[in-house]
Parts: C-alpha cells; sequence; structure tokens
C-alpha cells in the first residue's frame, strides 16, 4: 500500500474574548487572561446569569479585502477575519494557489442565529413584511463556510459541517481527508459561531451557565460561559510545506469520530463514546496513550461534563490520567460553541510547537472526581511532543484529534 | 483533476445495498418511481401551516405522516419533523439493505447526513416563547433539537448507530455532498457501513424565508410578468418562476462492497466518483456560476476514470427557479459536450418540489431505481424550452434508457451562493439480479 501523505499545520487565525491574532490570542492564554464580561448584546434583565464570553472590538472590516462586511452575517465576518489572518500566518498569497486545488471545511453550532432572531423578532412583533430577502440569503449556515472561500477566492472543495459543539474537530477530520485523498491541496479548516441569544436561552434553561466564574474540573464548578468567536487553520500536505519551506507548527497524526447514540443533551454515563474517540484517533497515530504530553479538554466546567471527561480519562490512561498535563481553556475564553474545538486545536499546534501549554483558570479546590493535572492557574513550560484535542457535542457527537510534532 | 496513483490504489468500491425514504409521493422507492414516471405531482397547496397571509401556498408536504409506522410506539416527542423524517427514513433504508437490529449489533454503523436548515421551525419556537414569555420558559426540548446536527443525532438515538455521525450543510448540494464523504469514508476504510443522504422538514420560517427571496413558484419570479403565472415548479422551462418548498428524507445504505458481497447483500448500484466545488463569485457571475458545476461533473468523471459518453442518464437539481435552473442548464450543456443532445435528462423535482437536504439523496436513489428499471421519468410540465441553451435531453415524457450492461447515471446539485456537487452511480447488469423490489 502507498503511504499516505502526512498532513501538517502552517497557519492559524484566531478571533477569541481574549484577543485577534494568532500571537496576541496566544499570548494572552499563557498569561491567564480573562475573557469573560457581562454581556452586552442583548439584555440578561429576565435571566439569573448575566457573564458571558463576548468577542469585543472586532472590526471585519479590519480584516477583510474583498467582500463588503455589512453583507455577511456575524459568524462569517468572524470566520472570513480568521482564514484571512490564518493565511497571512501561513504565508500564503491566495492568489499564487490554483483556486480549484483550495478548500474550505468549517464547523459551526448554530449557524447565522443572529438571522433567525430578527426573523423571531419581526414575527412576535406582528411585523413580517419587514423580513426582506436577507433572511434566506444570510441564515442558511453553510453561508459562512461560503463566505470564507469568496473572501479568499478558494473555489475546490467547500464543506459546512455544523456538529455543535465538536465541529471544529469534524471538519479539520475533515479537511485533513480532503487532502489525503487528493482533493485539495491547501484546506482552511476550523469554526465558527457568534453569541446568540438562542444559545443564552438555552444553557441558561439547562442551568448550565456559571454565574460567576468558569472553573473546569474545580470541586465547586457551576457551569459553562457561552461565547463566541473563530478559528481557521491552514492545512497543507508535509510535502508541499516543505517545498515551499513553511512553518510547521504541527502534524495532524490522526482523529476518532463516534457518537454515543446515547442521549441528545448528556454524556454517556461511562463516557464511551468520549473513550472511542480518544482510542481511535491514538490508533490511527500509532500512538500508546502514554505517548500523550498534553490534553486540550472539552472541559467545559459544567460538573457532568467534566466528571464523565474525567472518567473516560482514567479508563484510557489508568493510573497515568493524574499525571497527564490536561487543560481547558474555557475558564478563559467560555464555551464559543462550533468555534471551540477549533481555537483548542490551534492550542495544540501552538503547545506542540513551543513546549508551552495554557494553564485551567480559576481552579481552587480538587474534585476528587476530576483527578487530573489540570495544569492549574498558570502555564507551563514542557516538552510537548503529542497534544490530544477532545469536543463533544449535543446529538452525542464525540471527536478527538491528535497533533503531533513535526519530524520531517 | 486527475487521482494520484495513491488514491487509486487504497481506493475500495463502494455500492449501495438499501434506500430509504419519506416523500410527498410515498415512503416506497417503487412506488415513488412509479408516480414520477406517470408525472403525479406531490406540490399541493400546503395544509401543515397557516398560509392565509402568504400569495403563494404550494408546497411539497408528506401528508399524514405517520412517524409511529417506522419507529413503533416508543415516545416520539424528543424527535421534531426533521428528526422523525430522518429516523423513519433510516429505518426503511437499514430493512432495505438486511440490517436488521441484530444483524447490525455487532457492526458500528455511521451515518452522514445532508440538510439545509435542520428546523428552523424548532429554533424560532424556541426563540419565540422565551421572547413572549420569558428565557425561563423556553422548553429544553426544543433547546436540544436547535442544533442543526439534531436530526442525526436523534437518528443515531433511535436506530443505536455508534459510528460518525456528521451532518453536512451545503444548501442544494448537501444531499450530494453527504453522499460523496460517507463513499470517501468507506473507499478510504476509515467506515465500512453508512447511512448516508438528507433530510429537511416543510415550515413556515423556511417558506417565508424563500418566499420573502422571490423564489417560490406561483409569482412573477425575477424575470416573468404578470402572465407568466403557472402555480406549478416547471424545472427548465420557458414559462418557470419559482420553486415550490418542499420536505422529505432519504437514506442510502452505502458499504464496501467485498464486505457485503460476503454478508450476501443485494447490491443496488456502485458510487463510481464524486466531487464538489464551489463558485467564488457568490453567483454575481452567472457564468463562474455554472463553470463551477461543469468542473464539478468533470471531477467526478476523472475520479470514476469514466468519460461523458458513458453517461446513460442525469438527475439534475433543477426545480424551477428562474436564474438557478438557466445556470445548471448551461452547466450541463458545458458538460455533456458532444452529447448535449443525446443524454435524457430529468428533474425531480418537478413533482417532489425543493426538498432541500433531501433533494440529493432523493435524486441519487430515484436514479438507482431508474437505472434497474433503465427508464427515466420525465419532467412534469416541461414543454416550452428556453431559447437560451439548448439541451436536447429535457422532455416531458418518460422514456427508456438504452440497454447497457453496467448503466451510468449522474446527479447534479447547483448550488447559488453554496458549493455545487457532482455524483456518479454505476447500476447493475439488466438481468433482474439488482432490481430494487
Amino acid at each position: 500500500m502507498v503511504a499516505q501523505p502526512r498532513i501538517v499545520v502552517t497557519g492559524l487565525g484566531l478571533v477569541t474574548p481574549v484577543a485577534t491574532g494568532r500571537r496576541q490570542t496566544w499570548e494572552r492564554l499563557l498569561a491567564g487572561a480573562d475573557g469573560i464580561s457581562p454581556v452586552q448584546s442583548f439584555s440578561t434583565e429576565k435571566f439569573n446569569v448575566h457573564l458571558g464570553a463576548e468577542v469585543h472590538d472586532f472590526a471585519a472590516a479590519d480584516h477583510l479585502r474583498n467582500l463588503d462586511p455589512t453583507t455577511l452575517g456575524r459568524a462569517s465576518q468572524l470566520a472570513a477575519a480568521a482564514a484571512r489572518l490564518a493565511l497571512d500566518d501561513a504565508r500564503i498569497d491566495p492568489a499564487s494557489l490554483d483556486p480549484n486545488r483550495a478548500g474550505v471545511a468549517l464547523g459551526t453550532t448554530s449557524g447565522e442565529p443572529l438571522e433567525v432572531e430578527r426573523f423571531d423578532d419581526r414575527l412576535v412583533a406582528d411585523q413580517l413584511d419587514r423580513v426582506g430577502d436577507e433572511f434566506i440569503r444570510l441564515y442558511p449556515c453553510h453561508m459562512i463556510a461560503a463566505h470564507v472561500a469568496a473572501e479568499v477566492g478558494f473555489a475546490g472543495v467547500n464543506t459546512m459541517i455544523p456538529t455543535a459543539c465538536a465541529a471544529g474537530n469534524y471538519a479539520i477530520a475533515h479537511a485533513s481527508d480532503a487532502l489525503r485523498w487528493d482533493r485539495a491541496e491547501v484546506m482552511l479548516a476550523g469554526g465558527a459561531d457568534s453569541f446568540s441569544r438562542i444559545t443564552y436561552t438555552g444553557f441558561a434553561r439547562l442551568g448550565a451557565i456559571a454565574p460567576e466564574l468558569c472553573q473546569p474540573f474545580d470541586r465547586d464548578r457551576k457551569g459553562m460561559i457561552p461565547g463566541e468567536g473563530a478559528a481557521i487553520l491552514v492545512l497543507e500536505t508535509l510535502e508541499r510545506a516543505l517545498a515551499r519551506n513553511a512553518t510547521i507548527y504541527a502534524e495532524v497524526a490522526g482523529y476518532g469520530l463516534t457518537c454515543d447514540a446515547h442521549h441528545m443533551t448528556a454524556a454517556h454515563p461511562e463516557g464511551e463514546g468520549a473513550l472511542r474517540a480518544m482510542t481511535a484517533a491514538l490508533n490511527e497515530s500509532g500512538l500508546h496513550p502514554d505517548a500523550v504530553s498534553y490534553i486540550s479538554a472539552h472541559g467545559t466546567g459544567t460538573p457532568t461534563n467534566d466528571r464523565l471527561e474525567s472518567k473516560a480519562f482514567r479508563r484510557l490512561f489508568g493510573t497515568r490520567s493524574k499525571r497527564t498535563p490536561t487543560s481547558s481553556i474555557k475558564s478563559m475564553i467560555g464555551h464559543t460553541m462550533g468555534a471551540a474545538s477549533a481555537i483548542e486545536a490551534a492550542v495544540c499546534a501552538l503547545a506542540v510547537a513551543e513546549n508551552r501549554v495554557p494553564p485551567t483558570m480559576n481552579f481552587r479546590q480538587p474534585d476528587p472526581d476530576c483527578d487530573l493535572d489540570c495544569i492549574a492557574n498558570e502555564a507551563r513550560e514542557m516538552p510537548v511532543e503529542v497534544a490530544m484535542n477532545n469536543a463533544y457535542a449535543f446529538g452525542g457527537n464525540n471527536a478527538s484529534v491528535i497533533f503531533r510534532k513535526c519530524h520531517p | 483533476m486527475k487521482p494520484s496513483q495513491a488514491t487509486q490504489r487504497i481506493a475500495k468500491r463502494v455500492v449501495i445495498t438499501g434506500i430509504g425514504l419519506v416523500t410527498p409521493l410515498g415512503d416506497d422507492p417503487e412506488e415513488l418511481f412509479a408516480a414520477l414516471c406517470d408525472g403525479r405531482s406531490g406540490v399541493a397547496t400546503i395544509e401543515n401551516f397557516d398560509t392565509e397571509l402568504l400569495p403563494y401556498r404550494q408546497g411539497g408536504e408528506i401528508r399524514d405522516f405517520k412517524p409511529a409506522d417506522y419507529l413503533g410506539s416508543k415516545n416520539l416527542r424528543p424527535l421534531d419533523r426533521t428528526g422523525r423524517l430522518a429516523a423513519a427514513a433510516a429505518h426503511n433504508a437499514l430493512l432495505d439493505a438486511g440490517w436488521s437490529e441484530e444483524a447490525r449489533a455487532d457492526h458500528t454503523i455511521g451515518l452522514v447526513l445532508g440538510t439545509l436548515f435542520g428546523s428552523v421551525h424548532t429554533i424560532s419556537q424556541f426563540d419565540c416563547r422565551a421572547l413572549t414569555a420569558g428565557p425561563m420558559y423556553a422548553k429544553p426540548l426544543d433547546f436540544a433539537n436547535s442544533v442543526i446536527n439534531a436530526a442525526a443525532g436523534q437518528t443515531a438515538i433511535w436506530h443505536r448507530l455508534p459510528g460518525v455521525n456528521t451532518t453536512i450543510a451545503g444548501g442544494p448540494a448537501a444531499g450530494l455532498q453527504a453522499l460523496g464523504y460517507a463513499a470517501d469514508l468507506i473507499s478510504s476504510g476509515r467506515a465500512k457501513i453508512l447511512l448516508a443522504g438528507g433530510a429537511d422538514e416543510m415550515c413556515y420560517e423556511s417558506y417565508v424565508g424563500y418566499h420573502r427571496g422571490g423564489l417560490v413558484c406561483g409569482g412573477t419570479g425575477n424575470a416573468g410578468s404578470a402572465s407568466r403565472q403557472p402555480p406549478h415548479p416547471i424545472p427548465f422551462d420557458g414559462r418557470r418562476n419559482g420553486f415550490a418548498p418542499a420536505e422529505g428524507a432519504a437514506f442510502l445504505v452505502l458499504e464496501e462492497e467485498e464486505a457485503a458481497r460476503q454478508r450476501g447483500a443485494r447490491i443496488l448500484a456502485t458510487v463510481r466518483g464524486h466531487a464538489t466545488t464551489f463558485d467564488t463569485s457568490l453567483a454575481t457571475d452567472t457564468a463562474a456560476t455554472s463553470a463551477s458545476l461543469s468542473r464539478a461533473v468533470g471531477q467526478a468523471l476523472a475520479r470514476a476514470q469514466c468519460t461523458v459518453d458513458e453517461i446513460s442518464a442525469v438527475s439534475a437539481s433543477a426545480n424551477g427557479a428562474v436564474r438557478g435552473d438557466a445556470v445548471e442548464a448551461t452547466a450541463l450543456a458545458d458538460a455533456l459536450a458532444n452529447r448535449t443532445d443525446a443524454v435524457p435528462i430529468t428533474a425531480i423535482k418537478s413533482m417532489l418540489g425543493e426538498p432541500m437536504g433531501a433533494g440529493g439523496a432523493l435524486q441519487v436513489a430515484t436514479l438507482v431505481t431508474s437505472l434497474a428499471h433503465r427508464t427515466l421519468p420525465g419532467i412534469a410540465g416541461f414543454s416550452q424550452p428556453e431559447k437560451a441553451v439548448t439541451l436536447g435531453g429535457l422532455s416531458a415524457e418518460t422514456r427508456k434508457l438504452p440497454q447497457s450492461r453496467a448503466p451510468i447515471g449522474l446527479a447534479t446539485a447547483l448550488g447559488l451562493q453554496g458549493p455545487s456537487a457532482a455524483l456518479l452511480i454505476e447500476g447493475g447488469a439488466d438481468d433482474g439480479t439488482s432490481h430494487h423490489v
């Protein structure tokens, strides 16, 4: 059998609640930044929680060079900006590529929820006559990948994968396969979501939003904090990256995608699907669990997620789960939904490249159910050969992706 | 695009072993095929929601859809309409392929579902209740279904499908993209058995959206005058003025050929190749949009190592849209090259309406049946070709396809402002062994 091409990460574009841009975001995360603040995009007066992780001071016009940002939904704006940042970071001039061999694969949870919210505002106000053609033009979620591709001129594979909070990892898996299967030579892969009252209402109604702090793995953790953002990774084959003398952050060594087939919103009580996803990802990477240097956990900060994820870690690593450095950047940037695992994938790639790992902030009291080394409150310098990125979603979707130091 | 040596050498052949569908024209592939061949329409005046304030009221609804007929007496409340349609189609597909609950116990079956909206109705209902009654009165059950992958998740839970569970949103191309991705996952050895297809429901919110976009048939469309008002969609016809929003769900069971043969599965067809492309002009340059679809056809042919001369029939995504159909016609004329006049083309959305995420899978499902019967349904109502594009294969008549040992069918999906896709299947030999019964 002919060896499959190896896939590497050569560019990172980030728009997050703590910063915009790869270097800025990374430094802020290592410094334990706090991207959580009172929600500004709508009134939380009728809610019993008030915090969110919004991206403030973002102007898409600062980044877009082709599309008029006022003609795009917010998630498209965040994603298109991340795409521009990623290509610049990779030192790729999109005009130099064969457009038919350049593609986009993006994940999202809600697509462009602000568009349906605007529709609903009119519906309840009995002003449906004020709905124009913008709803059908902007709302369908595939428009995010479409806007990104139109912004950068990529005419190849174009896939939108709305697999909720695991969507970024699903998109990275899809994009790396598109390269392995020779359907493209450069792929933009990642995820985006905008801050949404629908999402906020839903998690508030489930009692899942933390009132003050997002404290993944802490004994007193009280929930997650909804957020927004976008991250895009430039993926290409190792051969191509070497030929153009690109900076390689990490290699995408393997992935695992599974479904609990158990419950829409509750994870499997034994972490079954999560365990199968991690195992599949390690198997494809040809790695023993002991080889994992760092885990970017899903770690939402809800009592259940963190307990079950820890259980899955124990089942996979045995007693070594206590010693495998694991963090959740959601403590700093909240849960950015479809963007979350894409941002965390970028963190894994940077950890592998720089041998530094970001902390889990707000960690005070260990929880015996989450007996992990969760890199409490302070970033760490340590050798990172292999990083594992976990993401779990409504629908029972589980996705793990392994990033490894690239030894050409 | 030429696939590399590596791609060709590792590729496993992917076969279709089952079909499950729910449509306005029935839930049985043979019955649907017969209805399409008779030119019967599933498009009628909408009953599921109040159309009083809407000037146009044509839609492809599934009347009297009874999910319990497929899913039994278990509590169906957690599933919204899109979820129920998807789970029902999945039930039929699994049974059709011989994957009963006992048979699949030792197999990791996964799912790739294409959709355009998921359920925008559920999302909007959730939001509107929060707006009117207060956020703490919003319904958690609706929130669970507000994610766009809800139908895929619900289907996996209902049928216990623990494998990969991917939802693809690609506008009208979502169904073909889902089938193509699933075929690649099997071809590369990443999965062995997958349900692949799509689902969308008919609802007030999307209907209003399409209506306000000037896209629904019955009005004057973008270009028509007041005299051009056929109430039904007439794809590719000079008089067309829009499409009829519709609903449906369809899954095909895809399997690796060798394993399927070993288990004695009935092989309905083979997936030969596919491709998906994007028009970076976002449909502001019509020529670029049609070029993107003809490029997808060319790439699919290259992947299939097949030539345009081998294509026996085309199932197009044309739905009566004023702009879209013209663009697809141009693309087909370009892609079919010297065979523009020879290859018969159908457009099943003339009878099924525009079922969005289910469209591509329904095109492929009916193409499988068409190739088995060597018969292609006509385009209901088609009588006046548009002058600008000549496609000899457009006809209202149901046509016999030429006898061929292994006929090739092409399904196309045009996305205005979204991806386009093309997928090629090969039907079985005409000896009755692979007919759908």
